[in-house]
């Protein structure tokens, strides 16, 4: 039997697989598609990019992890996506031409924006993914604008079409209304099922249009995301914009000015395969041999250090922290091993910004930024589970500007840096733009919660029948105060929210103290709106009642501004603790009571005498109003 | 390994006629004709004859017979594993000779008999004199049952002891403190007063999660046992345990041993024996090894364990730990300075707050060796 004859009667399946082997991808652009998946969170993006690996080969059933391209414990538990990734996939289309498929997998969450930005730079099309049972949300608004806006051509697609309680028509209408995309044509598709993928295949060969560049122009090649290895350095994830870039190229990035050789370039299926050389429109990744992750920062260009060009691609921007937090350790001992632990993640992550930090109540630590409170969250979470830390993280705050008398102006990211008020002459926060997206119903709702958090409102309109899109200008600080849960359950789960920095604005701003036993914890401190430092102080001496467990001596807390007291409340000496039977069984069972109590002790703070657990500094954020 | 000689024998009764809401001990309600409680006291009966041939039982000063219930597997089995027992050990009046019972199966038959074959030590399980109160901890019996009981006991035994429970859903004050009077009037020379415990997995626990039940409060039950001191102190006794209480000479040798480092053996299914000697202390239970200690960890247990009594622990005892453990005398100071145990002559006592806290003095003491 000839080749051919026997390639036909294989299925589809192991014909792309033998595709694969027999590696005949092209380098040539017209057969080339870089897209991205974009979704709102939980709209099935994961499912769908593996579905589209196992159906094109490069992924053998059996070697299937659900949710293959999130690579990080972490990940895969939450379910989102926090590192960008570039998987090529080898397609033979209905055409029997075989393309270079090139799926760029962005970051899920609003925190991440600017990496799905520099990602969807790297592409020339994405597919925008929306729940057949949720429709249009938020993020998938955002997310689409961000294609738009990077001129892609988008590929609407409904999935979990199998779930019975799909309404494709009004996931069409509202793509059409909300979107102003064109949704007849949308891929049907679910991403459990496989059904509707390979139509979705088809459709990024024939709608996502061949990457545009110059073959023999000097190299640019944008940087789109960066990590680093143990054993090879800093590696990148590049898309060529122009020219091309070998083994043993020197090659300079233009906005850091930093010169590398060029050790490996290759592409990921999704295990790494060492290329020669990477020509115009392709995507892969790069390995340099730098030590430094913020030498190759995302967004950035990369040329020839000799005869390159001179002009970055347009689009970089430095990553700035949002929310700033407090680390500590909770045992002394592993300040330095925190210490370490950080270096070890800012070498992957040069959003991740600290500095050391001294606080009265807990010692030694570091002041961390972050870019949000997920962000923030993923950190602390690496920290403890893979470094094995203890930590304790004190309520996040925002970066102040303290203007004080005679014109100086400080940058304050921690309460506990803020002056005595006598020398202020005013303060400044940072303000967000909020885009909320509600079924009609809940209007008055986030009017009334969003208000009270101290919101402008800006406009509304009606997206379509079912969905309006209102605006807010929304102190920062206001919106880690739990306010995203809040927004969820004051819309039964509705809404959805989209933010972006609006820029400072003048506030009058105090800083409260809490006090425990009349001594300030500085760790417990936070800057608030004075007209609202009543009732937080009250509502947080209330909450800390509850968390701080009775000791062997009664705990006073109080609330104060600027040494006036605006709420107290005791907690009780504790009277009795556990007392049980202590006959001879039972000795080995109180051991065991007793070294469990001093785990559950370990997990707290002695602040002076007083124990105080986690939650305590956290109270902050979960204050109802 | 080679070890000291164990001291104090426990034999244990797993069955009970009925399981009590609160009950997380090893035991199962079983019919008293069940032919699961005669294997049970012929394998008890053979294991104190194997224990008696290796020599294990050449020095024991107390022997207990706990359960469950022991008074419930009634006479005949009672009179097989007693008799079995004086044959193997020296069973002279010297030796404290304990018996749990509850009073709806101890009649004077039985007070007799038991009498004869040498328990000298009756411990009887009323828990209350208040029938609301028994009928919330589902037990067995009444409280006119409990007085009965306690007076046919009283006919031979003048050493008769009685569980108090306290911090019981629904019991107030003046219920608790009745019972304790109560206690103090029907002459009764040993009184262990517990706090009652919603311990996992009872059907207590399950009430409580459903909201059945009400939690029992600490601030309460500290309460009850300020009043349980209060009471019986004033009637002579004195309260040698943070949780048991004898007139002079009653108290129970037997118990004393658990918190004084003697070594014991325990038989029959979930009992626990205490192996050691002076480099290593074992506790196996089913034949499972739940504690394996280092002599830094026996020390710091001696002293835990020592400070549930009254007469707490002596320097020497402080003093051969400190050898092991340098930042002994620092603890100490510390225990002192919170309040927890106070200095008397030569030795360390707890003091009121230290029983009541019993985990912040017992934990830090434990956290010595951990």
């Amino acid at each position: 039997m000839s080749l051919e004859a026997l390639v036909c009667r294989l299925a589809p399946y192991e014909r792309q697989v033998m595709a694969n082997n027999a590696q005949e991808a092209t380098h040539d652009p017209t057969h080339i598609r870089n897209f991205s998946i974009i979704a709102h969170i939980d709209h099935g993006k994961s499912t769908l990019s593996d579905r589209v690996l196992e159906m094109t080969g490069t992924v053998a059933k059996r070697d299937m992890k659900d949710q293959l391209l999130d690579s990080m414990d972490i990940e895969r538990e939450r379910g989102i996506t926090i590192k960008s990734q570039a998987v090529r996939v080898d397609y033979t289309a209905d055409d029997g031409q075989v393309y270079q498929f090139n799926l760029i997998d962005t970051p899920g969450h609003v925190d991440f924006t600017y990496e799905v930005s520099r990602s969807l730079a790297a592409c020339e099309g994405a597919v925008l993914v929306v729940d057949a049972t949720q429709g249009v949300e938020a993020q998938t608004v955002a997310n689409a604008m961000m294609a738009m806006n990077a001129n892609l051509e988008i590929i609407p697609l409904i999935n979990k079409i199998d779930l019975p309680s799909a309404d494709p028509d009004r996931c069409r209408e509202e793509i059409e209304d909300g979107l102003a995309i064109p949704a007849d044509d949308a891929v049907l598709a679910s991403g459990k099922t496989g059904e509707g993928v390979h139509d979705l295949l088809e459709a990024v060969v024939y709608n996502i249009p061949a990457p545009t560049g110059e073959a023999d122009a000097p190299l640019r090649a944008l940087i789109f995301d960066s990590y680093f290895d143990a054993y090879r350095g800093v590696v990148a994830l590049i898309r060529v914009v122009d020219g091309s870039i070998r083994k043993g190229d020197r090659i300079r990035m233009i906005a850091t000015g930093v010169n590398a050789l060029v050790e490996e370039v290759g592409a990921r299926r999704p295990a790494e395969v060492p290329l020669d050389c990477l020509s115009v429109g392709e995507v892969g990744y790069l390995v340099t041999g730098l030590k430094d992750v913020s030498q190759v920062k995302v967004g950035d260009t990369i040329t020839m250090a000799e005869g390159g060009v001179s002009e970055a691609l347009p689009g970089y921007r430095e990553a700035k922290p949002m929310v700033y937090t407090g680390l500590f350790p909770i045992d002394s001992d592993q300040y330095e091993p925190l210490k370490e632990a950080l270096e070890k993640l800012s070498l992957n992550d040069p959003a991740l910004i600290w500095e050391p930090e001294t606080s009265h109540a807990l010692g030694f630590g570091f002041r961390v930024g972050f870019l949000g409170l997920l962000h923030m969250e993923v950190i602390k979470e690496r920290l403890e589970r893979e470094f094995g830390l203890d930590l304790l993280a004190t309520a996040p705050s925002v970066e102040y500007r303290v203007h004080r008398q005679g014109g100086e102006v400080l940058s304050i990211r921690s309460p506990q840096e803020m002056p005595d008020p006598g020398e202020i002459d005013f303060i400044e926060e940072p303000y967000l733009k909020a885009k909320i997206l509600i079924p009609p119903d809940y209007v008055g709702a986030v009017m009334d919660l969003t208000v009270q958090r101290r919101g402008v409102f800006t406009t509304m309109s009606y997206l379509s029948q079912t969905t309006v899109e209102m605006l807010w200008e929304i102190p920062l600080s206001e919106l880690i105060m739990d306010y995203f849960d809040k927004l969820k359950s004051s819309t039964k789960g509705y809404a959805s929210l989209d933010y972006e920095f609006e820029g400072y604005k003048p506030s009058e701003l105090v800083k409260l103290d809490i006090l425990l036993s009349g001594k300030p914890i500085d760790a417990l401190s936070f800057i608030v709106h004075k007209d609202k430092a009543y009732d937080r102080g009250r509502v947080l001496c209330e909450k800390l009642k509850e968390i701080i467990p009775r000791q062997m001596f009664e705990v006073p807390i109080q609330a104060a501004v600027g040494g006036r007291v605006l709420s107290r409340q005791t907690v009780k000496a504790k009277r009795k603790d556990v007392l049980a039977k202590c006959y001879g069984g039972d000795i080995s069972r109180k051991r065991k009571l007793l070294e469990k109590q001093k785990a559950g002790k370990k997990r707290m703070k002695a602040i002076g005498n007083v124990e105080v657990p986690q939650e305590a500094f956290m109270a902050i954020l979960k204050v109802d109003d | 390994m080679p070890h000291d000689s164990y001291k104090a024998l426990y034999l244990h009764i797993p069955f009970c006629v009925k399981r009590c809401g609160y009950c997380d001990f090893a035991t199962q309600a079983v019919a008293r004709d069940s032919s699961l409680i005669d294997e049970h006291v012929e394998d008890l009966c053979l294991q104190i004859r194997r224990k008696a041939k290796e020599g294990e039982l050449g020095e024991i000063e107390t022997v207990y017979i706990g359960g469950g219930t022991p008074s419930h597997i009634g006479m005949s089995r009672l009179s097989m594993l007693l008799y079995t027992l004086s044959l193997s050990m020296r069973l002279e009046p010297d030796v404290e000779c304990t018996m749990e019972a509850n009073p709806e199966s101890l009649d004077e038959r039985m007070v007799r008999d038991i009498w004869a074959l040498g328990v000298n030590r009756l411990s009887i399980g009323v828990q209350s004199f208040d029938d609301a109160v028994l009928q919330t901890l589902g037990r067995a019996h009444d409280a006119d049952a409990a007085r009965r009981a306690i007076a046919v006991a009283q006919e031979r035994f003048d050493n008769v002891s009685l569980d108090l429970m306290c911090g019981i859903p629904g019991q107030s004050v003046e219920s608790f403190a009745a019972s304790v009077d109560d206690a103090v009037c029907l002459g009764v020379t040993h009184v262990s007063v517990y706090p009652l415990t919603i311990e996992p997995f009872t059907r207590f626990d399950k009430m409580v999660a459903r909201g059945e039940l009400e939690e029992p409060d600490d601030d309460v039950e500290a309460e009850h046992m300020e009043i349980a001191e209060r009471i019986l102190v004033e009637a002579g006794f004195h309260r040698y345990e943070v949780a048991s209480y004898a007139k002079p000479g009653f108290e129970c040798r037997h118990n004393k041993a658990y918190w004084t480092g003697v070594p014991y053996l325990g038989l029959g299914r979930a009992a626990a024996t205490m192996t050691q000697n002076a480099e290593r202390r074992m506790r196996v239970q089913d034949g499972v090894v739940t504690d394996d200690l280092d002599p830094r960890q026996m020390a710091a247990e001696d002293l835990m364990l020592g400070m549930r009594m009254s007469e707490g622990v002596s320097q020497e005892l402080i003093d051969r730990a400190a050898v092991l453990i340098p930042r002994m005398s620092e603890v100490v100071d510390d225990l002192v300075d919170r309040g927890l145990a106070f200095r008397d002559g030569d030795r360390l006592k707890p003091t009121k707050q230290g029983w009541l806290c019993g985990n912040e003095l017992y934990g830090a003491l434990l956290d010595l060796a951990p």
